[in-house]
């Protein structure tokens, strides 16, 4: 396998870590938030010192070329619009990477979701020693029954996703579960199981 | 494909101002009680009645909440309540849109206070209602 196509591998499967949902916090809040596949694992805590902006380190342990790593992380909320039906929100966000000084992305974030809909999208561009790209991603959702506080909720989601380095976009369902201060994210993508699993407090 | 993306972008956003403007039908039982900003707040008797049936003496407000749509992201109202020692209960409702707070006689209950910790776990308070319980 060309050094290229690893390099191409590898981008696909970092983009996981890059965007999830609820990046911020409450004020005061951290999230702890464990996430694994086929090829990484990654730990992430972040503190959110007011409801604005999070900020947080990742441990990122790439089993596909033996390397181990942290990213310092930032999101903030540049706009966000509540009515009695819903909330949408836009943030910038950020990280450095511990790998070298040149390994950096920035780059936008934005959802809207009601207790029955959820859609969001990203556009981040990422900075390497061998090449700089851009990602771009998309979710849609969608709640099958709608729970109230306290109970379970489950969502049926999709997510389709790209980067500028082999412009195809890869698309694969998963499934959102939460309930209480847990949030689980299941999904299945090229025969390999995708875990996401999160605890604020 | 790039230009998916942009359409989906473009759909975000227009979907965007169209629930800008929500028009709530209520429900068919309820308590029509004006708050303390004007507003009317709409609440299930069954809720409140079955909310305030252990409570002893206290004084219970009723608030009402935009962009609590995800349980969640609704998390952090309840830890921050009880971060009061006045408060003796809380009630989340994602269906009504609404957080019902049970206060301690002692507690003097300010719309400004309730807003930041509403604003404060990301969502917007828009009106209350205070009711004494004898």
């Amino acid at each position: 396998m060309g050094i290229l196509r690893l390099l191409l591998l590898s981008s696909l499967l970092i983009t996981t870590a890059v965007v999830e949902s609820r990046p911020i916090s409450w004020s005061g809040g951290s999230t702890l938030m464990y996430k694994t596949n086929s090829m990484i694992s990654s730990y992430y805590y972040h503190f959110s010192p007011s409801y604005q902006y999070s900020i947080g380190a990742e441990y990122i342990n790439d089993r596909y070329f033996n390397e181990q790593y942290i990213n310092i992380r930032s999101t903030y909320l540049l706009d966000r619009k509540n009515t009695k039906s819903s909330q949408r929100n836009l943030y910038l966000t950020g990280a450095v990477s511990t790998k070298k000084s040149e390994d950096f992305y920035y780059g936008i974030h934005g959802d809207w979701e009601t207790r029955r809909y959820f859609s969001s999208f990203s556009a981040i561009n990422k900075n390497t020693v061998s090449k700089d790209f851009s990602e771009y991603e998309m979710q849609l959702g969608v709640a099958p029954y709608l729970g109230d506080y306290n109970e379970l909720h489950t969502w049926v989601m999709i997510k389709t996703k790209k980067d500028t380095l082999n412009n195809e976009w890869d698309t694969y369902p998963f499934m959102k579960l939460f309930k209480g201060d847990f949030l689980l994210e299941l999904g299945t993508k090229n025969s390999h199981w995708d875990l996401h699993f999160m605890k604020r407090f | 494909m790039y230009k998916i993306f942009l359409a989906f972008i473009f759909l975000f956003t227009g979907s965007l101002h169209a629930m800008d403007n929500p028009h709530d039908h209520g429900s068919h039982k309820h308590n029509n009680m004006t708050g303390v900003d004007g507003s009317k707040t709409v609440l299930d008797q069954k809720i409140y009645n079955e909310f305030i049936a252990d409570l002893g003496t206290s004084q219970v407000v009723i608030i009402d909440v935009n962009g609590m749509v995800c349980d969640f992201c609704a998390r952090g109202i309840e830890k921050t309540f009880y971060d009061d020692k006045l408060v003796k209960k809380v009630l989340v409702s994602l269906e009504k849109g609404k957080v019902l707070v049970a206060y301690d006689n002692a507690k003097k209950v300010d719309f400004g206070e309730i807003k930041n910790i509403f604003l404060s776990n990301g969502q917007s308070a828009t009106g209350m209602i205070l009711k004494k319980i004898t």
